[in-house]
């Protein structure tokens, strides 16, 4: 059921019944609200409104910066934006200087190096020298005990006791040391 | 004819300073102390680098790009891949400002300018404490100077070396004024 609406002055309804009033020019309204035409514009009144509707801007493709192929670029071709074009010389006595500077500082920083790592090359090839004469030496020792030792070994026996021993084994056993002979004997 | 970029002065630093000490600097420093005073710059004239007054450059700026030969002292030369090769013309400079040294006796004078290696039976003296591979300028015993190369030993490690052992690599001599006179200068 549509809501009915009571009218209390027919004559009301058309403003305030003075004529070319605001109320009396507009559009007769019987009351009935009815849906708006798709076609109609609807006038900007608020603030918010207004900034919704603002156009946005549309960038064009080299304003974005976006590369004409959708493809890598090689080094050398890429242009940096905003660079002077070509060489950048270097002439002035200021920067010559610095740059020989920075040059130099990292040349010598090399040699140093150099020589820290030949001197420390040189103190363990001395290191490894000495021990390997030591080892030698060692070495040398050793067999020289060795060889006393054994000279020493051989020469026991023709020391005093050692050949009166056997001088004496000699004399002692002398003919006996021969075992007798044995003799067949026939019955005669 | 151009100056050099920052890529191509350090390359060229970097090549001169194996064979200078600190003294170096004094090349580019002014001749004296007027506020416009003359100095000396290094030129690109094709790919030579020339060490050169900067008040010659300036005249030189006159001549045409293909009626210019060479103007000052030729240090070397560019490589295609942007290495730089010192000349053998770049040999008073090294010399005046050099590092370290080798002093050859008169019986290897010869087999050096003819492009051998120093062999140490042919050495006379030694600069001391020279790491190895580090650039050294050749003198004879009576301090010209013959050429430069490269140290094949540290000091160190050469005086155990056998006579025949090579103890310095050679990059360049005065014999090659003869021997490249045809691209030394041209071409």
């Amino acid at each position: 059921m549509a809501p009915t609406r009571t009218v209390k002055n027919k004559h009301a309804a058309n403003g305030s019944g003075i004529k070319n009033s605001k109320a009396a020019r507009g559009p007769q309204s019987d009351g009935i609200v009815k849906p708006k035409k798709p076609g109609t514009k609807p006038t900007p009144t608020s603030v918010k409104q207004l900034t919704k509707k603002k156009k946005k801007k549309v960038y064009t493709e080299k304003e974005l910066g976006i590369p004409q192929l959708n493809m890598i670029t090689p080094v050398g071709v890429e242009k940096p934006k905003g660079k002077k074009k070509g060489k950048v010389f270097v002439d002035d006595p200021a920067s010559m200087s610095t740059i020989l500077a920075i040059v130099q500082a990292e040349k010598e920083g090399q040699i140093e190096s150099k020589m820290i790592k030949a001197r420390q090359l040189e103190e363990i090839r001395e290191a490894r020298r000495i021990e390997a004469e030591k080892k030698e030496e060692e070495r040398k020792n050793k067999l020289e005990e060795t060889k006393e030792g054994l000279r020493k070994k051989r020469k026991r026996p023709r020391t005093g006791d050692d050949t009166d021993a056997i001088v004496k084994e000699a004399s002692v056993t002398g003919s006996k040391a021969k075992k007798p002979k044995k003799r067949v004997a026939f019955a005669e | 004819m151009r100056p050099l970029t920052e890529q191509e002065t350090q390359t060229l630093f970097a090549k001169l300073a194996n064979y200078t000490g600190a003294s170096l600097k004094n090349l580019i420093a002014p001749l004296d102390d007027s506020p416009n005073a003359d100095r000396y710059v290094f030129r690109l004239v094709r790919d030579r680098v020339y060490y050169v007054r900067l008040s010659i450059a300036n005249l030189a700026s006159n001549v045409a790009r293909e009626n210019l030969l060479a103007l000052g002292t030729c240090l070397g030369k560019f490589s295609k891949t942007g290495k730089f090769r010192l000349h053998i013309t770049a040999l008073p400079i090294l010399a005046q400002h050099a590092r370290y040294k080798v002093w050859v006796k008169s019986n290897g004078e010869m087999p050096f300018l003819y492009g051998g290696n120093i062999v140490k039976a042919h050495v006379g003296r030694w600069s001391e404490d020279c790491p190895e591979h580090q650039g050294v300028v050749v003198y004879s015993m009576n301090d010209t100077p013959l050429g430069f190369g490269v140290t094949a030993r540290s000091t160190a490690e050469a005086r155990r070396l056998d006579p025949t052992g090579i103890v310095c690599f050679r990059q360049a001599d005065c014999g090659e004024y003869l021997r490249d006179e045809d691209t030394l200068f041209a071409g």
